[in-house]
């Protein structure tokens, strides 16, 4: 006899099927820019046709659940965020011929949702207007999370476990409430988001419009704002941001340096007027940026890349911003610089950006706490009975959530290593020349959610090169870090559906 | 007559309402609270005077939202107690007037004291820290009046008050060498030893405390983040060791169980501690805890009754505090416009076996030498003993 099911299957994939169908009034967006620049909107029309009738499907042939919880939280979200990205891989495959091969798409359209930004396209430029933007706002619709957002604003998604979901979307160790309602927090934070893309589309915009960056088109400054604040990093341009004025680079550290940090934050900044440098994670993370830009700054100095001036400090804070935070623009061909600004950057795209923010890897709150608990094993080696809490911004953390920060801490490593292995012995398998280095950037960064890597895949290449079965592995790492591992690891335990 | 203090009926049976004088300190705190609430109501023209355990109900009382007339925490009456003893060495108790301007601190001679300008000379030839006088000397159980020709020997116990800088002047002579404590461990984190904790972390002072229950210990450490706590047994010679215990200014033990107060402040002073000080809870201990070698012996049940007879004297009488059990007291008190002393030099004053150590005229103290004279309005800061006070309280 089959032990019976622990988990609400039926209730779990009712709402996901309700929240793919809603997903797809996102193909909207593409059909209407299609509509203005005149290209096929067919392939859009096509593909949110087919996510409304699967989504209509799943919710109509399973039982809604009376109360979504915690456990069953996991598994919608998983499912959600990779049926969302294959929905759009749909699209790709019907109306862009690069990704015709459905690995490609669903590899280009998980980049994009989870905001990686690594691509398989070796020619960006070919791409229309519409598919090209469309590229864009799949990474702005995956920032802030597709849970929050249904939460935020469809009004008859009322689930029991609302939190529980928003606990297992939203990064970092701590979920922080903005309201007591789960939907008045999601609003609040999608409000934040959708201003500061505002803001950002609007500062760009001026700068084209007078002059100060000829290329800076409003249809620039929408692609860039919908990669910016989700930490992105798609750019319709070949060469990444390159092109652009230094003006429009430096909006762009701003930018991503905000969208870097946790939006409970920037709410408390805007309401409170709460001094950002109070918070222990915004200063570590301040910290971490200057001493990372000042180490490459003073490497390229060195290495007679770049001479001493304003140039050199852009071409570092920009690089250091953009691998930190995740997002993963280029405003030089970093991978030609030398070893050492190169483990720099591997080094700070293990860190990440902090909790509650759009930026991936392992976030720098939970580097804080972990240096914590190092000093304190440290101390606690000395002195037996000394009993020390661990604080963050005063308020003592507890045990368990130690815990579960030091686990992730290794599962993170531990995926990190075996996604470095995995790809050097297929790389070998298949003939493709992938040095060690080119091999835990591409782990690390499809990981943490960040985009380029180095060698071929560097921000100017292509991870096309790679074989089939390791794009497959590079989209599970994109799911996965996204997600931040746990919640579809348990997914895997047999704990988890045993009742 | 016997009841509960909280009961409407009883209180109105003890004749709550021609009572001038309400004192709520039986051993539980809400119970106290209720009875002064209650008397507050049946007897407005009574003071109500509620002694509590916890801080809390004290801090409730100061935004006026517990509406008695006094309320006295004796954790913290303790805790300031024990603050202002480890604040100066070799002061065994310290007591503060004219809002912290006049000190009066009662010292212990060491036994080895090396004799120099001070201790072994005749009073009249002795260097006396300015703005101080010397109120008593206690020899054994005899009281001496400090005249001129006295000496102050090794062993003594004396009396002074004076400035907060000759306070610290006087400890300089007795401590010899040795400095405030600014390392403090506290045994036994109860209600008691946090707030004394608190007390010492507010003053700047280090602090290590050290908790026998795990769950506690954990609770106190996250109430206390600039603290050290230790989860261990006072009773831990090799934890004792381990940590440098020994290399402590003080060590204060507030631990429920005098016995055990007793036998790891022994311990301590074995390790090296310089100071200790427990807190007793049954008031018999605390002759056997003096007794068997423990420097200062603090019972909070005594701290707390001080505070309150302070509150239930003479309205005139601003503060007072027992000195040597209740042998002594110090008066502050506001001298009447038809006082006998009005207008006469202190050298004439009569010698009553009382002492006035401070006028506060005005805003600013002032140490009187023989020509000074006492005003209506002054407040004198004097010390009695206690068969005298009435007496005193008439004169002025």
């Amino acid at each position: 006899m089959r032990p019976a099911l622990g988990v609400d299957l039926s209730g779990a994939l009712n709402l996901v099927g309700r929240m793919v169908k809603y997903f797809s009034v996102a193909f909207l967006f593409p059909i209407a820019v299609g509509l203005g620049y005149g290209d096929p909107i067919w392939p859009f029309a096509a593909a949110g046709a087919i996510t409304a009738a699967f989504g209509w499907g799943l919710e109509r042939f399973t039982k809604g659940g009376e109360s979504i919880g915690a456990r069953e939280g996991f598994l919608v979200v998983s499912l959600t965020w990779a049926l969302s990205a294959f929905a759009i891989s749909v699209s790709y495959m019907f109306g862009e011929a690069q990704l015709r091969f459905p690995i490609d798409a669903y590899f280009e359209s998980m980049s994009g949702m989870t905001t990686t930004g690594a691509s398989v396209l070796t020619d960006i430029p070919a791409l229309n207007h519409t598919m090209s933007l469309w590229r864009c706002f799949s990474q702005w619709l995956g920032g802030m999370g597709i849970v929050v957002l249904s939460l935020a604003i469809l009004p008859r998604l009322r689930v029991g476990g609302g939190r529980a979901l928003v606990e297992s979307e939203m990064p970092g160790p701590e979920y922080e409430p903005l309201a007591s309602s789960i939907r008045t927090t999601a609003r609040r934070l999608w409000l934040i988001y959708v201003g500061l893309t505002g803001l950002m589309i609007l500062i760009l915009s001026i700068f084209g419009w007078v002059g100060i960056d000829d290329l800076m088109s409003p249809y620039q400054a929408a692609a860039h704002a919908f990669t910016t604040l989700p930490t992105g990093g798609f750019s319709p341009q070949a060469r990444s941001v390159v092109p652009f004025a230094a003006a429009s680079q430096w909006v762009m550290i701003v930018f991503m340096v905000l969208a870097g940090a946790n939006f409970a934050l920037h709410y408390r900044i805007l309401r409170k007027r709460f001094n950002p440098l109070r918070d222990e994670e915004f200063r570590a993370y301040i910290v971490i940026i200057l001493i990372a830009s000042l180490l490459l700054f003073i490497e390229l100095l060195r290495s007679d890349i770049y001479s001493a001036g304003e140039t050199a400090v852009r071409q570092s804070v920009f690089q250091v911003v953009s691998i930190m935070t995740t997002t993963g623009y280029a405003s030089a061909d970093f991978v030609k610089w030398t070893v050492l600004t190169s483990l720099t950057l591997v080094a700070v795209m293990l860190i990440g950006g902090c909790a509650g923010s759009t930026g991936g890897a392992i976030k720098v709150a939970r580097h804080v706490l972990i240096g914590k608990l190092l000093r304190r094993e440290l101390d606690q080696t000395i002195h037996r009975e000394v009993v020390l809490p661990i604080r963050l911004n005063g308020r003592v953390v507890d045990e368990r959530t130690l815990r579960a920060i030091l686990a992730f801490g290794v599962i993170y490593v531990g995926l990190f290593l075996a996604g470095t292995l995995v790809l050097t012995i297929d790389a070998a398998r298949s003939g493709l020349d992938v040095t060690v280095l080119d091999a835990l950037g591409a782990s690390a960064t499809t990981l943490g959610n960040v985009g380029p890597g180095f060698g071929f895949a560097g921000p100017f290449g292509s991870f096309d090169p790679f074989s089939p079965f390791a794009k497959v592995v590079m989209i599970v790492l994109m799911w996965a870090g996204r997600l931040e591992i746990i919640p579809i690891a348990v997914l895997l335990t047999r704990r988890y559906w045993r009742a | 007559m016997e009841g509960n203090g909280a009961s409407r009926r009883v209180l109105q049976e003890a004749g709550i309402k021609e009572t001038d004088l309400v004192i709520a300190c039986t051993s539980r705190d809400e119970v106290n609270i209720v009875a002064g609430i209650l008397s507050e109501r049946l007897a407005p023209e009574a003071r109500t005077i509620v002694r509590t355990q916890n801080v809390e109900y004290l801090e409730v009382w100061r935004e006026r939202q517990l509406d008695v007339d006094f309320v006295v925490s004796s954790e913290l009456e303790t805790a300031n107690a024990i603050a202002r003893i480890v604040g100066i060495p070799a002061a065994r108790q310290t007591d503060v007037f004219a809002e912290g301007q006049v000190l009066m601190v009662e010292f212990d001679v060491p036994i080895g004291a090396e004799p120099n300008q001070t201790i072994g000379q005749a009073l009249r030839n002795a260097v006396i820290p300015a703005d101080s006088k010397v109120a008593s000397i206690i020899r054994g159980d005899r009281m001496i009046v400090p005249r001129g020709d006295e000496a102050i020997q090794p062993g003594d116990r004396v009396i002074v008050i004076g400035s907060p800088a000759a306070a610290r002047a006087w400890s300089g002579i007795f401590a010899q060498g040795r400095v405030r404590a600014n390392d403090v461990v506290v045994f036994g984190a109860g209600d008691t030893g946090v707030a004394i904790a608190r007390v010492l972390l507010e003053e700047g002072t280090l602090v290590r405390v050290v908790e026998s229950s795990p769950e506690r210990a954990r609770t106190v450490a996250e109430d206390l983040p600039d603290a050290r706590v230790f989860n261990a047994t006072a009773m831990d010679a090799d934890f004792i060791k381990r940590e440098n215990i020994g290399t402590a200014d003080a060590a204060i033990f507030a631990m429920q169980s005098d016995e055990k107060n007793l036998y790891a402040a022994t311990l301590a002073k074995i390790h090296g501690v310089a100071l200790t000080v427990a807190v007793v809870t049954e008031p018999a201990s605390a002759i056997v805890l003096e007794r068997a070698g423990v420097d200062i012996v603090i019972n909070p049940r005594m701290v707390t009754a001080e505070e309150i007879v302070r509150f239930a004297h003479d309205p005139r009488i601003r503060q007072m505090a027992m000195i040597e059990g209740d042998r002594f007291e110090i008066l502050d008190i506001t001298v009447r416009e038809d006082s006998q002393f009005l207008g006469k030099p202190f050298r004439d004053l009569p010698m009553t076996g009382s002492l006035i150590g401070a006028i506060v005229r005005g805003d600013t103290a002032i140490f009187p030498h023989g020509d000074d004279m006492l005003l209506a309005g002054d407040r004198a800061i004097i010390f009695a003993e206690a068969a005298r006070v009435r007496q005193v309280e008439r004169a002025l």
